[in-house]
């Protein structure tokens, strides 16, 4: 059957990290706040995806619970919020990143291409061979999930989308540990997770009280403490 | 039963107090608290003292004299800055600066929000020193900033929030990178002790089989864990959060970011260093440590010669000693290993107390500015200005005051591991920070008098500062038996052999 064969999960899987990878990029590319959250909920839903396939390929039924997590809080219960609150405070609904788009597109192929080169130094092809052993390309766009996350985390100087570019980063994240090792043991994963939702409320409420205080979003004006 | 006593006390204190309507309970509530989590924190050593290692429920907690150490010292800060918390706040309370609007009852919401949160920050600290599991440790680390957060934008201004935007969002870079080097370290256990059960995580159960783990992978998770947990110790480059927080907190709250939770970040980072150094041998985490903590000591420099703040001088400070730190760590061996202990001991300590002092200071004089300030502190505040100047003096090293034995160490284990250029830079950075510190501080506490009113402001305030100042002077000349016990013991886990 296709559904029990291991080479077309692994097809599968391969085919919605690179979906993540674009969609990764295409948030780089793309300047409407918005649409970004968007993506950002999509590229959940994938995860949640890859994290149900993992999970039904390797009967491993804990990462289940970990797909539902995901789905829930991180596709859609996070982009709501960020979306009203972005809806709320009706900031100029555009990136503005420092460098400009063309660049930006760049240099996030460039990360990409390092963490090719940081995942071969994982790849055995002794073990490649063997059930269950996910192709070392999910490794490589884990990387670059992380990485394409920092680099957004700089070139923006709006509050909201640093929080964004943060999430896209902790993306990655789990990413690279479903997909290493099939998930953290349960209790740790879904501690991670709390913690995770929490900070991304507590920094959400963060931006909120910046945009009352000082009239904009714009992290680059919280310049008072020096030295 | 002590390690969950310990956890217990001060969430309880916590859910006890979000009901409470007045601020006179909730402050016997928070003190219990302190004294309670500090008996909890010594009955946990005497265990640990007596029979090596305490566990609760299948080692999920797990105790030994390196986490005992660091629980006894959160436990220390927690309950001296309690007294002085609630004298610091009824001072607040008394300039009505909760109270805007002039209508009154605001301080009592206000306060517990700090009330509340100080013991749920407390328990995460706690968590942090015994859990076994890595990821429960990341976890804890997590809630650690998630629980401060709040505390640093207390007061509420531009400038708070501003502190607290930088401390949020560097510390969750700085943790997701703790996170992947931790998702690394379960990848190479995984291979080796397969499994999905919790204990794949567990320390004890790594470092028991440390040395067959895949090298690469280690080493990539060590540099990740050292960026992340680096973040939250406030090590360079990654300090930049740290002044900024330190100096738009409560005062008590600093005393506790700048010492415990610093503790708590360079405990976890240990716990990988003796994972790295048993997979990789000593060398490799050893030269990462001495950079950065060359690095951060280096970095204070610079900042403390032209400090214009004293709450920002005390944060590059704490900068400055997480640095020294990490460079014992990184001189390793058994003295260096002791050394970083019995700094972090010594300096968890004495920051306290400066950062009391300058509390003290920063509410008479209502600014805390080194170039404004007129000076002259000594005429108007009888007991906490000489505090300063000696706390000043124990914090850089100098003779008679513990850290000098400690920083002695260091360099004895620097000599000892043939890194004599570390040293000599090490000592020049020192000297220089000793300088700059001491010429600020003395242009404070001295001077003529500045015609502001003398008088220390309550008991409350002055008394943990006298207290301080005493075992700072003992621990000058005799550290108790136990407690030398508790860091030889913890000395010994982190003495990686070649």
């Amino acid at each position: 059957m296709l559904f029990e064969d291991p080479q077309f999960g692994n097809k599968l899987i391969t085919m919605m990290a690179a979906a993540l990878l674009v969609l990764q990029i295409m948030m780089v590319a793309q300047r409407w706040l918005i649409t970004n959250i968007r993506a950002f909920g999509v590229q959940s839903f994938l995860l949640a995806c890859i994290a149900a396939t993992i999970a039904h390929f390797n009967h491993a039924p804990h990462i289940y619970i970990v797909a539902v997590l995901t789905l829930v809080f991180k596709a859609l219960l996070l982009p709501i919020v960020l979306e009203r609150l972005a809806l709320k405070i009706e900031i100029r609904q555009e990136i503005e990143p420092f460098v400009n788009v063309p660049v930006s597109v760049i240099v996030s192929g460039l990360l990409t291409l390092l963490a090719y080169v940081v995942a071969e130094s994982f790849h055995r092809p002794e073990e490649a061979a063997g059930p269950g052993r996910l192709g070392h390309n999910t490794l490589a766009v884990a990387i670059a999930l992380f990485l394409i996350g920092f680099f957004m985390m700089v070139n923006r100087r709006k509050a909201l989308t640093q929080v964004l570019a943060l999430l896209c980063l902790e993306n990655g994240l789990f990413l690279a540990a479903i997909s290493l090792t099939y998930g953290m043991p349960l209790i740790v994963e879904a501690g991670i997770f709390f913690d995770v939702l929490v900070a991304t409320l507590l920094l959400a409420i963060l931006s909120y009280r910046i945009r009352e205080t000082f009239d904009s979003m714009d992290v680059s004006r919280l310049s008072r403490l020096r030295g | 039963m002590a390690i969950l006593v310990l956890l217990l006390i001060p969430l309880l204190a916590s859910a006890a107090t979000v009901p409470m309507r007045s601020v006179r309970q909730m402050e016997l509530v928070y003190l219990l608290s302190a004294a309670g989590s500090f008996l909890a924190a010594c009955w946990l050593a005497g265990e640990v003292l007596r029979s090596g290692t305490v566990q609760w429920g299948d080692g999920f907690l797990y105790a030994d004299h390196l986490s005992a150490l660091v629980a006894v010292l959160t436990a220390f800060v927690y309950l001296v800055s309690a007294p002085y918390a609630v004298g610091y706040f009824r001072r607040d309370d008394e300039q009505h600066v909760f109270d805007e609007t002039g209508k009154g009852g605001a301080s009592a919401s206000k306060l517990r929000k700090y009330y509340a949160l100080t013991p749920v920050f407390g328990f995460s600290m706690f968590l942090v020193a015994v859990s076994n599991n890595l990821g429960v440790l990341w976890i804890a680390v997590e809630s650690t900033t998630l629980a401060s957060i709040f505390l640093v934008t207390f007061y509420g201004g531009r400038t708070s929030l501003e502190a607290a935007w930088k401390y949020a969002i560097l510390g969750g870079v700085g943790l997701s990178m703790a996170l992947f080097g931790t998702v690394l370290t379960y990848y190479a256990a995984h291979q080796i002790l397969g499994g999905e059960s919790l204990n794949v995580l567990n320390w004890s159960v790594l470092a028991a089989s440390a040395s067959q783990f895949d090298k690469t992978v280690m080493r990539l998770s060590f540099i990740l864990v050292l960026l992340g947990y680096g973040t939250k110790a406030g090590l360079a480059p990654m300090h930049t959060w740290k002044p900024d927080a330190y100096s738009e907190a409560p005062a008590p709250v600093a005393a506790l970011m700048a010492t415990a939770v610093v503790n708590c970040a360079l405990y976890a980072l240990a716990r990988f260093y003796v994972l790295t150094g048993r997979c990789l041998g000593p060398s490799f985490a050893s030269h990462l440590l001495i950079l950065f903590g060359l690095l951060s000591v280096g970095i204070a420099v610079p900042f403390i010669l032209v400090q214009g703040s004293y709450r920002r001088l005390l944060a590059y400070s704490s900068i400055d000693h997480g640095g020294i730190m990490v460079l014992g760590l990184g001189f390793g061996g058994p003295l260096g290993a002791l050394g970083m202990l019995l700094h972090m001991t010594f300096h968890s300590v004495t920051k306290p107390l400066l950062f009391f002092c300058a509390g003290n200071a920063q509410q008479h004089t209502g600014n805390d500015s080194l170039r404004r300030g007129p000076g002259g502190l000594l005429h108007s505040l009888p007991v906490s200005a000489p505090m300063f100047l000696l706390a000043a003096l124990a914090v850089t090293g100098t003779p008679p005051f513990s850290m000098f034995q400690s920083e002695f160490m260091i360099l004895r284990a620097g000599f000892a591991a043939h890194q004599v250029g570390s040293v000599v830079l090490f000592v020049a950075l020192v000297v220089a920070i000793f300088c700059g510190f001491f010429y600020h501080i003395a242009n404070l506490v001295f001077g003529p008098a500045t015609g502001l009113p003398r008088g220390e402001f309550s008991r409350w305030k002055t008394f943990p500062v006298i207290g301080l100042s005493l075992i700072i002077v003992i621990l000058g000349f005799w550290l108790p038996a136990p407690l030398y016990a508790l860091v030889d013991g913890a000395a010994r886990i982190l003495a990686v052999q070649p």
